[in-house]
């Protein structure tokens, strides 16, 4: 009615007034926190309480970009991926962003932003996935997405060991988006709603399933190489070590390659790590077995599994107790 | 230096290696806080078979009125009364790592099977975000005197960590340069939530 209506359109206005308050604060503040408190403020009222002031101050948000505070950057880092995630259209405006702040001199905002990348990465083809017809919108967020994409695959060269984990988590992410999930893919409950290959209808106009499934497949064999380069630091392999173990959790079409890596890693440690990083690195490998041992599918892989198992120390008992669960059907297969 | 990370200390039961770490580096003004991966609060009874279990839920001061009225010459003497005591004016009662959902930067462990609980604990929590935590294992005895020097040495590590400008490229040389001080082996993986 009536009153509901002008109740509505003055709360509105309200908040209107607030965030312009808010912002208009923040940019005077002079204390990091002070000013992230109020742009967090921003971030309730523009993506929780009323969504439809999101688009008016996109670009005051995005003014925050050229701070000279690297926690302020990470903080709007966070609200792009928020906004993204509430609204797909903001996406043309706020993709170029990521690129600049990928460029960032400070490792701590390059982190944040790869981190983030990896759920946009998933707004972005949800989003094209349901496009009927092209828009230039989205052609400039496609072409934009391959080109930062591309930029954080490189940065696996990066001379610093936290880039490097961050950018191994990304690919983890981008593999997962493309490829297919099959009926023995163990999904995270969190994870279910996530968009991925077979999700996707044919004939999309930028989402050509062939093409990705390839550049999914080509993904995964740079995360299979990083985990066999020769100089790798512990920290970068127990990661990789987990990203592939995932991988193989969630789609079983690639549990082959996982356990042929992990056989090839383990007869083959990288001759620079320390005595107790090669136990740190042993301890996690026998972790990642016992977590594909309880896979449905490995099934088909329990010999190498378990041998490897046993090389590296684990117990009979502990091994029973890791074994997949079989159904009637595979055992008969078997 | 990144003085605002957040560390955790978790030994079993959150009453003599973590809380005298917690003490340690709570005094230095770090950001700490403390836990067990037990079931039970477990704590020495008068024989080694019948040690005195207790709930995470029960307070230290209610541990202290119990033990106090069981036996108040044994506790005392060995320590249990005065440690107790110690713990409940640094907060009021254990708390176990599994029920906790707060994120940390760093977690310290005090032995091995802890140091593997709190791994599978993070690893079967759903992930969101993806913020990496460091996990480094210190094998302390559980044991009064062992607590105090894992205590200093573990202080001795998070300083050295916290000096940082860069944790995540720094660590694998810090916890080096540690073990080789201490000659101690330390255990060093990464998990992110």
């Amino acid at each position: 009615n009536e009153e509901d209506e002008a109740a509505e359109r003055e709360s509105n206005v309200s908040t209107y007034d607030k965030v312009v308050d808010l912002l208009n604060q923040a940019s005077l503040l002079q204390r990091d926190s002070d000013k992230i408190r109020n742009l967090r403020q921003v971030q309730e009222l523009i993506i929780h309480k009323d969504p439809t002031l999101l688009d008016n101050f996109l670009d005051e948000m995005i003014a925050f970009i050229s701070d000279r505070s690297v926690d302020v950057k990470k903080f709007v880092t966070g609200f792009f991926e928020e906004a993204c995630k509430k609204d797909k259209e903001v996406l043309s405006k706020v993709l170029p962003c990521f690129g600049i702040l990928l460029a960032d001199d400070n490792v701590n905002v390059k982190k944040k932003v790869i981190l983030t990348l990896t759920n946009v990465f998933k707004y972005i083809i949800q989003w094209l996935s349901k496009a009927k017809t092209t828009t230039p919108e989205m052609t400039a967020v496609w072409d934009n997405i391959h080109k930062i994409k591309q930029q954080v695959f490189e940065l696996l060269e990066s001379n610093n060991d936290g880039i490097r984990t961050h950018v191994v988590k990304f690919l983890e992410g981008v593999v997962l988006v493309l490829s297919k999930r099959s009926t023995d893919s163990l999904i995270p409950k969190n994870q279910e709603e996530d968009i991925t290959l077979d999700q996707i209808q044919d004939g999309n106009k930028y989402l050509k399933i062939k093409k990705l499934e390839e550049d999914g497949q080509n993904t995964f064999v740079m995360l299979l190489q990083f985990q066999a380069s020769p100089h790798i630091s512990s920290i970068n392999l127990m990661t990789v070590m987990g990203a592939l173990t995932n991988i193989a959790k969630q789609r079983p079409i690639f549990l082959d390659q996982v356990v042929q890596g992990l056989e090839a890693l383990h007869v083959n440690l990288p001759p620079t790590l320390a005595k107790s990083q090669v136990n740190s690195v042993r301890k996690n490998l026998k972790m990642q077995m016992l977590a594909l041992l309880k896979h449905p599918a490995s099934v088909d892989y329990l010999t190498q599994i378990t041998t490897l198992l046993t090389d590296l120390g684990a117990s009979q008992s502990e091994i029973n107790r890791n074994m997949p669960k079989m159904d009637e059907s595979r055992k008969r297969k078997l | 230096m990144t003085g605002d990370l957040k560390v955790a200390v978790v030994c079993s039961s959150n009453q003599n290696r973590s809380m005298e770490a917690h003490n340690f580096l709570s005094k230095k003004g770090f950001r700490v806080r403390s836990f067990g991966t037990g079931t039970q609060v477990k704590l020495p009874g008068p024989s080694p078979d019948k040690p005195n279990n207790y709930d995470f839920s029960i307070t230290y001061d209610e541990m202290f009125n119990d033990l106090s009225q069981k036996d108040p010459e044994l506790y005392t003497q060995n320590g249990i009364l005065h440690m107790l005591d110690r713990n409940r004016r640094i907060k009021p009662r254990p708390e176990r790592f599994q029920n906790c959902f707060e994120r940390f930067d760093i977690i310290v462990t005090c032995e091995e099977r802890v140091y593997d609980q709190v791994i599978e604990d993070l690893e079967t929590r759903e992930k969101s975000g993806g913020q990496a935590v460091h996990i480094i294992n210190v094998d302390i005895q559980d044991n009064h005197e062992e607590a105090t020097i894992g205590a200093f040495m573990i202080c001795e590590l998070v300083a050295m960590l916290l000096m940082s400008e860069d944790l995540d490229n720094d660590v694998d040389e810090i916890v080096q340069e540690f073990e080789t001080q201490t000659k101690r082996t330390i255990l060093h993986t990464m998990a992110f939530y």
